[in-house]
């Protein structure tokens, strides 16, 4: 039960403690009268729904970057460089956000970045939870000693540092995007295959997936069309919770200069650079910064939610 | 008690072994290590006797085997930037870590554990909701941005602290509350949520219908059945003191172990890289270990029940 929202189950339970102490009578009448703002607001706490409104805009600006960047993310204007932001008493307009030490404007490479962040987060996501459940799949299905190595795996992964891993990695193959993605999407796959392989066993043992073997279907029809739907709500929850990880962890590694390589640019990426102006142009470290913490946590709350709404049993 | 011991000492060794089967394979992966540490373009001859020296022209399944050798008797190879043995260069660099890294898990240990117990006697009232919400925000917010605004609020804005460096205790103010505050907020997130699932069970319910005073409850049933996951957690704390501070570090310019494998992955030198991975494998397999062995401490069942694949 980590509960982080502090909004989504805690009403209901704030509910019946307040109930506790009131006679019989009254409880029937202070549930009557609740509005249907009141029952929307119980399904969909403000929390979440900010939340989910930051993730869409997010999402609409990774989508649209190209219409909404006023300029490339390596455009330079050399003669305006380390102009500070408008709220900063800035008086360049043309930079709402201010620009870097090469002219470059913040608030078009921040959209960039977040394309970039994003979509890297969102591959390592997909890649590690394909792996993780493909894995899971498989011991659950011939267990023996496939299942032993496939446990050990697990083990290994889940006592090993990941960051460590993934500098160790960085250092032996060097770095391109590819690989770099690929590599986030070894970050927790350990996760996946652990629930999908319990979750595949417990199946396996259940009407359903013996009805479907009876009538004679192969393997890959029994996991693919039958369990997989089954457990793939539980599945995605964890997704959704693995996501803001692997976000910090793409925007760690960026900011050690060890994940995206310049001149692409990403959220870490930013702020590892802006640090070298933090005196003065705190601005540069600051705006991605600031996007880092609200994208994960909403993220997080978003997740933390659905888990409540869909899957109970995962804690 | 002891066939519970022996399994999780094999599969301690296993991991062990994984690890630099891990790091045998990558390094053959990457390429002809004589090229890339040799320039390509060096006389053949040279790359023909490094490949002697190191035993790259004997079949694999021999240099694994060799590989393994080195590796038991300590000879991890030699950085390639100043050439001195990767252990020394790692070894020397330890004392630093720890000197960050052992009062944050005091920090981390001292403010978590107690705020997660604390909030989960408290739930929902309004120390629960503000320990939470630091909870989440120690998750959220990233180490580097937490250490870049503390340096811009004590060191550039207020003056009181240093921004980087290493050369007094004060330097290490800022990156040990970095450390500690994220630590911290994970550990009372953990405890909590262990503390509420503990507090569930019918043996509290037990407990107090005894009529055992709530203090004692707690005391003597809820708090020794919520350490056995908490235990785990601040093992994992332990088991990464040597590596867990690879980004603060960087951030506060902090001349430790995990600085030293930022530069040492920047300019692709093997051996040092292979050397703290290993390092860092030996320190969470004895972490582990020494974990396994508390809960058998804490938890009475683990010793008499026979244990069979657990895990």
């Amino acid at each position: 039960m980590a509960i982080t929202t502090g909004s989504g189950p805690s009403a209901g339970e704030d509910a019946t403690t307040r109930e506790r102490n009131l006679p019989p009578g009254e409880i029937v009448e202070k549930r009557a009268p609740r509005g249907r703002t009141a029952r929307f607001f119980e399904a969909w706490p403000p929390s979440v729904l900010l939340a989910l409104g930051w993730i869409l805009a997010m999402l609409f600006i990774a989508a649209f970057v190209e219409i909404l960047a006023a300029y490339s993310y390596t455009a330079m204007d050399l003669r305006a460089r380390l102009t500070p932001p408008v709220f900063w008493g800035g008086t360049d307009v043309r930079h709402l956000l201010g620009t870097d030490e090469l002219g470059r404007d913040v608030l078009s490479r921040l959209l960039y970045s977040i394309r970039m962040s994003l979509l890297i987060a969102f591959f390592g996501t997909l890649i590690a939870a394909t792996l993780g459940t493909f894995l899971g799949i498989l011991a659950a299905h011939f267990r023996g000693w496939v299942e032993d190595v496939v446990l050990m795996a697990i083990d290994f992964q889940a006592s090993m540092p990941f960051l460590i891993i993934a500098l160790a990695v960085l250092a032996f193959f060097g770095n391109s995007l590819i690989l770099f993605i690929c590599l986030m999407g070894f970050h927790g796959w350990e996760r996946y295959a652990r629930i999908s392989r319990g979750l595949a066993i417990s199946a396996n043992e259940q009407g359903y997936a013996g009805a479907v073997r009876q009538l004679g279907a192969p393997a890959w029809r029994i996991y693919g069309r039958h369990i997989l739907p089954n457990i793939a709500s539980t599945l995605i929850v964890s997704m959704t919770l693995a996501f803001p990880e692997t976000i910090l962890l793409e925007s760690g590694l960026s900011f050690l200069g060890l994940g995206v390589q310049p001149p692409l640019t990403s959220l870490g990426n930013m702020v590892g650079y802006g640090r070298e102006y933090i005196t003065r142009a705190p601005w540069i470290m600051l705006a991605p910064s600031v996007i880092i913490i609200l994208t994960t946590l909403s993220i997080s709350i978003v997740g933390d939610w659905l888990r409540d709404r869909l899957d109970p049993t995962l804690k | 008690m002891l066939r519970y011991l022996s399994t999780r000492l094999v599969r301690a060794l296993l991991t062990i072994c994984f690890v630099v089967t891990f790091a045998f394979v990558i390094l053959r992966l990457s390429g002809d290590p004589a090229l890339l540490i040799l320039s390509p373009d060096a006389p053949p001859e040279a790359i023909e006797a490094f490949r002697k020296s190191w035993g790259l022209d004997r079949p694999l399944w021999e240099q694994y085997f060799h590989y393994f050798a080195a590796i038991a008797e300590g000879n991890l190879g030699r950085s390639m930037r100043d050439g001195r043995p990767a252990l020394d260069l790692v070894l020397e660099r330890v004392p630093a870590t720890l000197a960050l890294t052992i009062p944050a898990l005091i920090l981390k240990i001292g403010i978590g554990i107690p705020a997660g117990i604390y909030a989960a006697l408290n739930r929902n009232k309004l120390a629960d909701r503000l320990t939470m919400l630091f909870s989440v925000a120690g998750f959220t917010v990233p180490s580097f941005v937490l250490g870049l605004v503390l340096v811009l609020i004590f060191a550039v804005n207020l003056g009181w602290l240093p921004s980087g460096g290493s050369d007094s205790w004060v330097h290490g103010i800022l990156p040990i509350i970095t450390l500690g505050t994220a630590g911290a907020a994970v550990l009372a997130r953990f405890t909590r949520s262990a503390m509420l699932e503990v507090l569930g069970q019918p043996y509290i319910r037990t407990a107090s219908a005894k009529g055992l005073a709530w203090r004692r409850v707690v005391v003597d049933h809820a708090l020794p059945n919520a350490a056995i996951p908490t235990v785990t957690i601040v093992g994992f704390m332990v088991g990464s003191l040597v590596a867990g501070a690879v980004v603060v570090e960087s951030v506060f310019s902090w001349p430790g172990v995990g600085r030293l494998l930022v530069v040492a992955v920047a300019n692709r030198d093997l051996a040092v890289v292979q050397t703290i991975l290993l390092f860092v494998a030996l320190t969470m397999v004895c972490a582990n270990l020494t974990v396994d062995m508390l809960y058998g401490w804490i938890d009475p069942r683990l010793r008499t029940r026979r244990v069979a694949g657990a895990g």
